[in-house]
């Protein structure tokens, strides 16, 4: 069984997105839990890519291919996993803000976020603060990730988090923020709960903020 | 006579003598708000009108004190006229492609009229406006994107690079090798409109790739394009690039204007016997939310380490304060 776990972790970390169902299901055939290879391949072996990438050892495009093993892997457990009511590990709402269309930043935390055993909903870029406002209304996640990419967009992160305030559902969700112009500093001067580096530190933001 | 801006800049891109102080320039946009109140001029039609696109750029002259003028805002010219659909945004909000014509890789047409197509057509006209008024006494600095953003733009960055980390490395070059004439025809084309420097835009960052890929992937074909390029180049490339600082100077490019990541020394130390370097005052931290005294602070700590051309780092914020720009020429003012 460890050996299935620790080839099915090997593969995600190299990307061998070709090999990864057969080994799925390999796995499966021997008697090896949908949670195990979740809990102890998947995710160990996405935390191995987010230090990796931390570590400039490795890119995006490796990122990438890792994320898209993770995600040819899943989709086998998934119904499984379901079937047998596994709990997820929290929901996350992530967003790119208002007048700020990209999106790679963010998609590289929803993948290492998937990865790490949370649901996430992806609001998608150019996010108002009122549909936001709404996402959370409607959704109540535990975690609400907020994305830019451009200086301009800064002061959109700081509009959230007062809107939530003004309509008294700050106590009702967490808020964690990243991207390239953003900084801790930035962070706790808007009042925001976490700030993740990158995509590897958004995932240890978010398990600090869901307890 | 005292030296003219241009003189400062066009010297300093040769390695040539030294005036009584260092030049500032920009070769990234200097388009922010405090100018389109000043000037009357706003988004989006700073990017789609020649004479709004030119009065901005000149403001960031002769209202600040910048050395240069460099009249595009957007990394969006080249693609629109390519045929992808773009938002132009507005006054708070910077253009973006909105669809990705090659997404499935297939053969990229380039139209036979596109330089004359409306989104490079208001570029040329522009950097021809800016001749008249200032050439000579301000250096007129064009710009274009070269394959690598080009690629992003035709494909959807994240799709693009996960044909990386696929393997996919014959459809990589493949965009690459086709969008070249796209870069070579409109670097050329604005020197021929009244450009004396033409910045290349091209984000293989750090933040996206390695320098391995860099030099595998992209190197060769920035050597092909600076050896089919007409004038003084800028290589433009964001983020942290420092291990990739030694493959920038050997792909013939005249300069590197940089961002923040990379320390002013160290970049000097590295490639500043071989480069012309230029930046790299930090955009979001100083120039946005610093202090004209943080900005000043930045911008001698660059002269003293011997960057050849002063300003920030990339494209500045929109709602950066004018006071913060104005304290990046008075830095230079000072003199080494």
């Amino acid at each position: 069984m460890s050996n299935h776990l620790e080839i099915i972790k090997e593969a995600i970390i190299g990307g061998k997105h070709k090999d990864v169902e057969e080994l799925v299901r390999s796995a499966l055939d021997d008697g090896v839990s949908a949670n195990a290879i979740v809990n102890e391949a998947m995710i160990p072996g996405m935390d191995v890519v987010g230090k990796k990438f931390s570590n400039n050892e490795i890119f995006v495009p490796e990122m990438l291919v890792a994320a898209v093993t993770m995600n040819k892997g899943l989709d086998i457990l998934k119904p499984i996993l379901k079937q047998s009511g596994s709990k997820s590990k929290g929901t996350i709402v992530m967003c790119t803000v208002k007048g700020d269309l990209h999106d790679i930043g963010k998609n590289l935390v929803i993948m290492m976020l998937e990865g790490a055993g949370f649901d996430v909903i992806d609001v998608g870029v150019d996010t108002s603060v009122d549909k936001l406002i709404d996402a959370v209304k409607q959704i109540k996640p535990d975690v609400l990730g907020l994305s830019a990419l451009l200086t301009t967009t800064l002061p959109e992160m700081a509009k959230v988090i007062q809107s939530l305030e003004a309509n008294g559902m700050r106590g009702e969700v967490k808020v964690m923020i990243g991207g390239a112009p953003v900084d801790a500093a930035y962070s706790e001067k808007i009042g925001a709960d976490g700030y993740g580096r990158d995509a590897a530190q958004a995932v240890e933001v978010a398990r600090r903020l869901i307890v | 006579m005292k030296p003219s801006g241009y003189q400062l800049i066009m010297s300093a891109m040769f390695k040539g003598e030294k005036g009584e102080r260092p030049p500032a320039g920009n070769p990234t946009s200097i388009a922010c708000h405090d100018l389109m109140d000043v000037t009357g001029v706003s988004f989006p039609e700073a990017h789609l009108n020649a004479e709004a696109m030119a009065e901005l750029a000149l403001a960031g002259h002769e209202l600040i004190g910048f050395d240069t003028v460099m009249p595009e805002y957007s990394v969006d010219q080249e693609v629109a006229a390519l045929g992808a659909d773009v938002d132009w945004g507005d006054r708070t909000m910077m253009p973006d492609t909105k669809s990705f014509l090659y997404a499935d890789f297939s053969d990229i047409v380039i139209p036979d009229d596109f330089l004359e197509r409306p989104s490079m057509r208001v570029l040329l006209d522009a950097l021809s406006i800016l001749r008249r008024h200032v050439g000579g006494s301000a250096a007129i600095i064009g710009k274009a994107m070269g394959p690598w953003t080009l690629s992003y733009h035709m494909a959807g960055t994240q799709n693009f690079l996960l044909q990386i980390g696929l393997g996919e490395i014959d459809t990589v070059k493949r965009m690459v090798e086709q969008l070249m004439p796209v870069t070579i025809a409109s670097v050329n084309a604005q020197f021929r409109a009244g450009a004396d420097i033409v910045v290349v835009a091209d984000h293989a960052t750090g933040n996206l790739i390695s320098a391995t890929h860099y030099a595998e992937l992209l190197l060769p074909y920035h050597q092909e394009l600076t050896s089919q390029i007409d004038g003084p180049t800028i290589l433009h490339v964001c983020g942290n690039c420092f291990d990739r600082l030694r493959h920038f100077a050997e792909a013939g490019f005249n300069a590197y204007h940089f961002e923040w990541q990379v320390d002013a020394k160290r970049a000097v130390e590295t490639v500043g016997d071989t480069m012309v370097l230029v930046g790299n005052v930090n955009n979001a931290q100083t120039l946005l939310q610093g202090t004209p005294e943080d900005v000043h602070r930045e911008a001698r700590y660059a002269i003293e380490a011997g960057v050849d051309i002063i300003g920030p780092e990339c494209a500045i914020p929109l709602s950066t304060p004018l006071e913060n720009l104005k304290a990046i020429i008075a830095a230079v003012q000072e003199g080494y």
